[in-house]
């Protein structure tokens, strides 16, 4: 089976580091370690201690530190030095992050890495893959990766490969062939591949790339990829599952880990979706049909082959052998699958019955809202679907698709995530609703019925992780307050704790802004965002942080409404104008091509000293991800508190869920939420120790204990009481002041010893005793 | 009702927190740290201009480029950024002539989008100072040009340099006093870098708000100093670390210019031969013509001059003074830094050789050629005003 989201798979294989050059050497309780540069920040030093601690401990461990301090060499070298000590216990290395440019960063720091420290190269192998264009190597012509799973599939399925035997001219994929019938045996030679080297090693052998990174993720010492390869329970399948137990699992940028789990695990259903399954199911019965006329043995094999049941597959998960798949719970294996569904033809007329009760069930008017038993029990007195069937469902349409040998299986996206669907609501009762809505609650006229089957419960999709591998680690710039990401994920962390940035001059500069010069407070609340004179004050900040910060300036609206709204009302009030005298302006949209376009001429200004101001959402694509180094953002400045949407029943289903579950009140995880957002966003500004910017807090309520005490320490400690609810005279006051102290020549010189040390610093008790501050158990 | 400007009270404007810097010692005073700090500052100028014997351009050509635009109302500095800036600038002219006495200097202003040269590369600081309080009066609009105001610098030190057959080891500066944060430019800057570059030109840039990118590039590229003043009398120090030399670059070869050392004719009223006439430097200024008795004449061709150095008008030879000449060999051959020592450590007569005062400072200073010991205040002096050691100078000739 083909994975249809092998989008950007990155994998890193690595054997047993020998020779070590090195930079420094460190000596981490007991543990050698080496470190490929020169000076190491104390804060480092810090890391790794708390990382061998979870390690020894064989736990899972949640650990902040500030973006830009190094987190992932500290990661790297230190569970590369554990390897190499204690082979037995620590054997692989998966490291996973969030998106492709960050899994593009970690792969350059291990490149330097292993250059750095290795001599002799006869032991090293690094491979970086991309899946999809890995493939494009062999089908050049076709443009969207669905295409290319399909063809893909079409020419490397087993039946097909069989076929081939009997019938030569039955194309099959050379590559394919190749590698299956020597590339197993042969070891892939040691070095350092990323994505171009792959397929170059691939095009060379003429192995196909693809299932030679499939294969080679097993041997590999470091796996780097994205978190979609571990948590989407589709595509875990099929590439992480034999994934060995004694690995160390590291979730990068893990702040928003919550919502991917969900996101895996949730599904939405529309009328499309409900036409093209329809089409599908049409499908399948012309296929079932003229199979039945031409060879009914396959049939009646398959059928046999169902009443023996799923042991295989158990067999399997007991001998402890595969990561576990939410989608397929222990309970399924060990029955057979239900009579009603057994033959195909009864399959294809229980999903045409599913199938009518679930349009139905979208011809609705009103909001409803019903939980998975409900659920059941309306299907059973509706139209007689019992819940046993329902869970087979996933299973018994990949055997049918297996059997009936449809090709190109790209087409039946839409059954498959029917069958999904039916299989996670029958199976889980509880961490789950289902939502359906006719119309979107913005343009209540156009009819748009959705069915959201949505996870509330994070637990879920993350459990199978958290249960196979021995540790695994959440780690993030923001992951304030700690205690919140064990609750709402389930687990027991052995190590909790946040680290500060030690700096050699303070390089950022948060205040809270509450009141315009004419004392009205400042404030996104929703009674008063609409408000004449808030909106002007948010103007006039703007205005003045324009006048006073070079280069480029970052401003966060709380969405994209309120963004549009504002921006309108700055224009008839003549507030953009007078910005435009300082700086250009350019707006994110929706649209990711406008966005990336906007961004690339921000850049340009900012470079050509025009300056420039980009407005953009909190929790939008800007907010995530995108790094603005040194003259790119100056300054951040963030308007209201970004609260999620809170009229959305999907969240309010899952607000309610958490406090009945975990006891966790609404207004603490709304803040929390709002809170990681926003330290989000005014992170970007900061991404080193030499880089430095203000971080401008335009809401009153920042200033309040609660929400002020679920930023990062490392932003909370900066944030002395003179930086509260000031207005705007006096922020543009001390940003000045500030951007003028920045400016004064900064040299490396003045950072050793206090935020860069070198072994011998290292070493003294002095050092050592201030290291043991920088890390704060929570 | 008058209306006033807005935000002109002093009470509208950032608090100044002047104690911030201040640091009480053990015993709770404060004396000994504002000490510390006025001290340290005297120290700091004549500690980062020891660099030994290295070669200079001492035949300086540079060009001042002062933003105009409106972010020069700005009112941190007082009574602004235009007034304080322009009166420091008066300073810096004087100090330049004074130092650099072979060296020419120019002003350019930009303001709204274009930029304005105020007076053309010349020897004459009088000129330039006439036309630095003229331009107090204008009025600050609109945004600066950096590519425009380069561009009109680089068309003027080509066209001296090569119409007046400067030798190529002339150096080619150009200073500029930026307090904007934004520049409207034509075309790419980063074209015009790879010019100036080519050119040899270095650009050293003072921002009066905060760092810019694109002036970070343009001085590490260009190889010039890029600060930014944190208050008035920082920026005055700016300011003076570019009226001392620039290093020249090593590639340059050497040759000889010609230079004509006019004597100074002195003429009196009552001699009877004297006949008052005309200076030449008079020929294109639109002051009043005065009939003159002496002056300075040309070696070469004759012509008179009131005031030296100055290019003659006539036969474009340079006309310098053998003191001007004099006063910038100090650069070539800097005193070395004296010693410092903490008084307690010092063991001998408690008095200044200079000034024969009580040495009361916390350190002092021994010169390391003749052993004389000073006080900061003499250090500073003659360090920076004599250039000499008078100690030396006494040993030299009594033995």
């Amino acid at each position: 089976m083909i994975p249809k989201l092998c989008y950007f798979l990155k994998l890193l294989v690595f054997i047993i580091l020998n020779n070590l050059i090195l930079k420094l050497k460190l000596n981490i309780d007991g543990l050698l370690v080496y470190f490929p540069y020169d000076y190491i920040y104390p804060e480092q030093y810090s890391y790794m201690l708390e990382l061998k601690r979870t390690l020894d401990a064989k736990g899972h461990g949640v650990l902040e530190m500030p973006s830009g301090t190094g987190k992932t060499i500290s990661l790297l070298s230190l569970i590369v030095a554990y390897q190499k000590a204690y082979p037995l216990e620590v054997t692989k290395l998966v490291y996973c992050s969030r998106t492709v440019p960050e899994i593009e960063k970690v792969f350059n720091i291990i490149y330097i890495f292993i250059t750095h420290c290795i001599i002799n190269s006869y032991f090293k192998i690094a491979f970086q893959i991309h899946f999809s264009s890995v493939k494009y190597l062999s089908f050049l012509a076709l443009r969207f990766g669905k295409e290319v799973d399909g063809k893909c599939h079409s020419l490397t399925a087993s039946y097909i490969r069989a076929q081939h035997h009997s019938n030569p001219s039955q194309p099959v994929c050379q590559f394919y062939e190749e590698f299956d019938a020597v590339g197993r045996q042969v070891p892939i030679p040691p070095g350092i591949y990323n994505l171009d080297d792959l397929k170059d090693f691939g095009r060379r052998k003429g192995w196909c790339p693809y299932f030679l990174a499939r294969y080679a993720i097993l041997h590999a010492n470091i796996v780097v990829y994205s978190y979609h390869y571990l948590l989407d329970p589709k595509i875990a399948d099929l590439v992480s599952k034999e994934l060995a137990k004694k690995s160390v699992v590291v979730f990068d940028e893990a702040h928003n880990i919550d919502n991917v789990c969900i996101d895996s695990m949730s599904v939405n259903i529309t009328r499309r979706t409900l036409d093209r399954c329809q089409t599908n199911v049409e499908t399948l019965q012309n296929t079932i049909s003229r199979i039945k006329e031409t060879d009914a043995a396959k049939l009646r094999e398959e059928y046999s082959r169902l009443v023996e049941g799923l042991k295989e597959a158990n067999v399997a998960r007991e001998t402890d052998m595969y990561l576990s798949n939410p989608v397929l719970p222990d309970e399924i294996l060990q029955e057979a699958v239900p009579g009603s569904i057994r033959t195909a033809e009864h399959f294809v007329g229980f999903m045409k019955r599913f199938l009518e009760y679930l349009k139905a069930r979208l011809r609705i008017h009103h909001v409803v809202q019903e939980s998975a038993p409900q659920f059941l029990k309306d299907i059973y007195e509706k139209v007689c679907i019992d819940r046993k069937p329902l869970r087979f469902c996933a299973e018994r349409l990949r055997s049918l698709l297996r059997t009936l040998e449809i090709a190109d299986i790209a087409d039946f996206s839409a059954i498959t995530l029917i069958s999904h669907f039916a299989t996670l609501v029958s199976t889980y009762s509880k961490g789950f609703t289902i939502i359906i809505e006719p119309f979107e609650d913005r343009t209540p006229t156009i009819a748009n019925p959705v069915l959201h089957f949505s996870c509330m419960d994070p637990s879920i999709a993350i459990k199978p992780v958290f249960g196979r591998f021995q540790s695994v680690i959440i780690t993030s710039g923001t992951l304030s307050p700690l205690d919140i990401y064990p609750r709402i994920l389930d687990f027991r962390p052995v190590t909790v704790a946040s680290f500060t940035m030690t700096l050699a001059r303070t390089c950022l500069c948060p205040l809270i802004v509450g009141r315009g010069n004419d004392q009205v407070a400042m404030t996104s609340k929703f009674e008063t965002r609409e408000d004449f004179a808030v909106i002007r004050n948010y103007g006039n900040l703007l205005l003045e942080m324009s006048a006073i910060v070079p280069d480029g300036i970052v401003a966060f609206f709380t969405s994209y409404i309120y963004m549009e709204n504002i921006v309108a009302s700055w224009y008839e009030q003549g507030i953009l104008e007078n910005i435009q005298r300082n700086k250009l302006i350019f707006i994110e949209t929706q649209d990711a091509a406008e966005t990336s376009m906007a961004l690339e001429k921000y850049q340009e200004a900012c470079e050509n000293g025009r300056g420039a101001i980009l407005l953009s959402v909190a929790r939008g694509k800007v907010s995530e991800g995108i790094d603005f180094v040194h003259h790119y953002g100056r300054a951040v400045i963030m308007f209201g508190v970004p609260y999620v949407y809170t009229q959305s029943r999907i969240l309010k289903a899952r607000l309610e869920y958490l406090r009945d579950q975990f006891q966790i009140r609404e207004n603490d995880f709304l803040t929390f939420d709002a809170m990681r957002h926003a330290a989000q966003c005014v992170g970007r500004a900061i991404r080193g120790k030499t880089d430095y910017g203000l971080m401008i807090f335009a809401d009153k309520r920042y200033a309040r204990a609660d929400k002020r005490g679920k930023l990062p320490r490392w932003i909370q400690e900066h944030l002395t009481d003179g930086s509260l609810n000031l207005t705007i005279d006096e922020t543009v006051q001390l940003g000045k002041h500030f951007l003028r102290q920045m400016a004064q020549p900064f040299r490396q010189e003045d950072q050793l010893g206090l935020s860069l040390l070198t072994l011998e610093q290292l070493q003294s008790e002095d050092m050592l005793q201030k290291i043991a501050q920088i890390a704060q158990q929570a | 009702m008058d209306e006033e400007p807005e935000r002109a009270k002093r009470w509208e404007g950032g608090y100044e927190r002047t104690w911030e810097v201040l640091k009480e010692d053990e015993s709770g005073s404060l004396k000994a740290s504002v000490e510390d700090i006025l001290f340290q500052a005297k120290r700091k100028r004549y500690m980062s201009e020891g660099h030994g014997q290295v070669r200079l351009g001492m035949m300086r050509h540079l060009f001042v480029i002062i933003d105009s635009s409106r972010s020069m109302e700005d009112q941190d500095l007082r009574p602004n950024r235009l007034t304080s800036t322009l009166k420091l600038m008066e300073f810096f002219v004087e100090e330049y002539f004074d130092q650099n006495p072979i060296s020419q200097i120019g002003i350019i202003t930009t303001k709204n989008k274009r930029a304005e040269k105020l007076t053309d590369l010349a020897g004459n600081p009088k000129k330039h100072l006439a036309a630095l309080k003229k331009a107090v009066d204008s009025t600050c609009v609109g945004e600066p040009s950096l590519y425009n105001s380069l561009n009109v610098a680089i068309t003027g030190l080509v066209l001296t340099i090569y119409t007046l057959h400067m030798p190529a080891h002339t150096s080619k500066e150009i200073l500029v006093i930026f307090s904007s944060l934004t520049t409207c430019d034509p075309a790419n800057i980063y074209e015009l870098i790879k010019t100036l570059n080519a050119l040899k030109i270095r650009v050293s840039v003072i921002g009066l708000s905060a760092e810019v990118r694109v002036c970070t590039i343009l001085t590490r590229e260009t190889g010039g100093s890029y600060n930014v003043i944190l208050d008035e009398s920082h920026f005055k120090e700016l300011l003076m670390l570019h009226v001392k030399p620039p290093p020249a670059s090593s590639s340059s070869e050497c040759s000889l210019i010609r230079m004509g050392f006019p004597q100074h004719v002195i003429a009196s009223m009552s001699d009877q031969d004297a006949k008052p006439s005309f200076s030449m430097s008079h020929l294109d200024s639109t002051g009043e013509p005065g009939l003159t008795l002496g002056g300075y004449y040309c070696p070469q061709c004759r012509a008179k001059y009131t005031e030296l150095p100055v290019e003659c008008k006539v036969c474009g030879l340079t006309l310098v003074s053998a003191p001007h000449l004099a006063r910038s060999f100090h650069h070539l051959f800097p005193l070395e830094a004296f010693q410092e020592t903490p008084l307690e450590e010092y063991e001998g007569e408690r008095f200044c050789e200079a000034c024969q005062g009580e040495l009361k400072d916390k350190s002092v200073f021994t010169c390391l050629a003749c052993k004389k010991v000073f006080c900061v205040e003499c250090d500073l002096f003659i360090h920076d005003t004599l250039h000499c050691c008078p100690g030396c100078m006494q040993t030299d000739r009594t033995s």
